[in-house]
This record gives C-alpha cells, sequence and structure tokens, in this order.
C-alpha cells in the first residue's frame, strides 16, 4: 500500500514545516506507542522524518488522508526492530494513551498489535486462539469506541 | 462495512485480495467511500489525540539534515558535471592535436597447409642449389682438362 515515489529532495524548506507542523506530534505519539522510551522515541522522529522527507514527495495539495496511512507505515517499516518482537503494553508508562484507555484488555491487545506493530489477523488469531472473525470484530469494536469517544 | 474490512484496510493489515476488493467497493459505492474517508479522517484524529509535542530542537534537526543532504547531493552533481565537462573537453583536445590515420597492417595471414608446401620448396631449392654447385665445378674440370689437352695436343704437333 506504502508506496515511495522519489528521492529528488525537492521539498521547499516552508513545506518542510507545514509537514513537521502537521505530523511529528502525531509520528512522536506513534513512535513512543512502539518503542515505548520518551527519549528512543525522539531520536528515531527526527531519522524517520528526515528520511521520509528524503524519500518520499511531500506535497501540501496531497490526500491528507493518504500521507498518515503512509507515514505509519513507513515509520513501522523502519521500526522493525521492535515491531517484530510481540507488543508489550506498559500500562504504568508516564505517556498519555490517550482514548487506548476505553478499550478491554483483549479489545486493546489487539488494536496495539495491529496498530503499532502491524500484525495480521491471522498471527492474532493464531496467538490469542480466537477465530479470525473475531479479532476482525474486536478490532472494529475498539475502533469503534474510540471513534464513538471523539464524538463521530 | 460491518465486517472489519474497511477496518483491517485503514489498519494497513489487508490482504492482497482485500486491498482489491476494498478499492472495488470504493469505485462501486460512494457510502463505501464516503465511509472509509471518514474512517481514515477519524484515524487521523485518533492518531492526533495520541500524539506527543516533540521537543523544540527536532525541527531544527530535520532541517540541518536536509540541508547537510541537498549539499552533499549539490556536491555530488557538480562532482558528476565537471567530470563530465573535463572528460568532453579532453576529447575534443584529442581530436585537434592529433590527425587520425587509417593504418594498415603490413603481416599477411596464411594458412597453415602452406607450410609443408613451404618446406618442400625450400628443400627442393637446396637439392638445386646443391646440383647447381655440383655442375659448375664438373664443367670447370672438363674446361680444365679440355685446355691441357689442347696444349699437349699443339706440343704434339710441333
Amino acid at each position: 500500500m506504502f508506496k515511495a515515489v522519489s528521492n529528488n529532495l525537492s521539498a521547499e524548506p516552508k513545506d518542510i514545516r507545514w509537514f513537521y507542523d502537521q505530523y511529528a506530534p502525531m509520528l512522536l505519539g506513534y513512535i513512543n506507542g512502539i518503542v515505548q522510551d520518551q527519549q528512543k522515541s525522539e531520536d528515531h522522529l527526527v531519522v524517520i522524518l528526515t528520511s521520509y522527507i528524503k524519500d518520499v514527495a511531500i506535497l501540501p495539495e496531497k490526500s491528507r488522508l493518504n500521507i498518515w496511512l503512509e507515514l505509519r507505515q513507513y515509520a513501522q517499516s523502519k521500526l522493525t526492530l521492535y515491531t517484530a518482537k510481540d507488543h508489550q503494553l506498559n500500562l504504568n508508562q508516564s505517556v498519555d494513551n490517550g482514548r487506548l484507555d476505553l478499550l478491554d484488555d483483549l479489545q486493546k491487545r489487539i488494536f496495539c498489535a495491529v496498530y503499532y506493530h502491524g500484525k495480521t489477523i491471522q498471527y492474532l488469531a493464531a496467538t490469542i486462539g480466537c477465530n479470525e472473525s473475531e479479532i476482525r470484530n474486536q478490532l472494529r469494536l475498539s475502533i469503534d469506541k474510540m471513534r464513538r469517544a471523539s464524538g463521530n | 462495512m460491518e465486517s472489519g474490512l474497511m477496518e483491517t484496510y485503514v489498519m494497513g493489515i489487508a490482504t492482497e485480495e482485500e486491498v482489491q476488493k476494498v478499492l472495488s467497493l470504493k469505485k462501486e459505492y460512494p457510502a463505501f467511500k464516503d465511509a472509509l474517508e471518514q474512517l481514515e479522517y477519524d484515524m487521523e484524529v485518533l492518531a492526533q489525540s495520541m500524539g506527543i509535542e516533540p521537543p523544540v530542537d527536532a525541527l531544527a534537526k530535520i532541517e540541518l539534515e536536509i540541508n547537510e543532504i541537498q549539499r552533499q547531493n549539490q556536491a555530488i552533481q557538480t562532482t558528476v558535471e565537471a567530470e563530465y565537462s573535463y572528460n568532453k573537453t579532453h576529447q575534443e583536445n584529442k581530436r585537434g592535436k592529433y590527425i587520425e590515420v587509417e593504418s594498415e597492417s603490413n603481416q599477411m595471414r596464411v594458412n597453415k597447409a602452406w607450410k609443408w608446401a613451404f618446406i618442400a620448396v625450400f628443400v627442393l631449392g637446396k637439392i638445386f642449389l646443391a646440383f647447381a654447385i655440383y655442375f659448375y665445378l664438373e664443367n670447370r674440370q672438363v674446361k680444365e682438362q679440355l685446355q691441357e689437352l689442347k696444349i699437349e695436343l699443339k706440343q704434339k704437333i710441333r
């Protein structure tokens, strides 16, 4: 789904600043969800954003929804050292988990494994010991819960 | 919409078959397309709610890295252009200094079968030379004997 476009580094400084303002906080939150270490997450943020700006054309007029999906998958591909392991959610961490607290344990486990670590439905079904439709259903319910909390 | 297909697609874990199905449904049903876009937007809002403010120097670090990469790229480009320009000038200079001459080789190629013919001709040449020397000496000796006989005959006649 993710497509690297070019590496001609044609991005203007104002485009870089716009991109940073728009996505850096979201990306840092996402990276911190994977790495679970504030300092390491900040280091990864600089590396990943630089690399993304270098590899992929960032155009403000491009569909904003696609950018976040691409950026998230790009970050995930750069953090395979962490995503290869099973996700251990540290519930005591000082970082605000946002709407993750609305989910029950199973939903939180499924959502985090998919969202942060890119685990497939088949993998989760085999690991948790449920059938695939149950995993899909729990994933849908967890997203619905968090969307409803946002008023959508 | 209730199958969880949209969610797996938006979470980026859909299989190739599921991606094709989503794209097809998106094309066919505007309601599906709207729902998918709304879900994508909500996922972005969710990510914003879980966002963390980056440290103040992060943007400066990124801009510095980008500038450094751009500077290196420009340096590489300049070097490549300079090398290309040098090679072009060098070749043009070479063309100006020297006149290209079409030379022909003074060697000839002969089939290996001719080797025995050449040996035969060489050996026969030697034999003929030996015969020629032999007959030359023989002829000279005969001439000398004839001269002696003539002298003897003249003395007898006197």
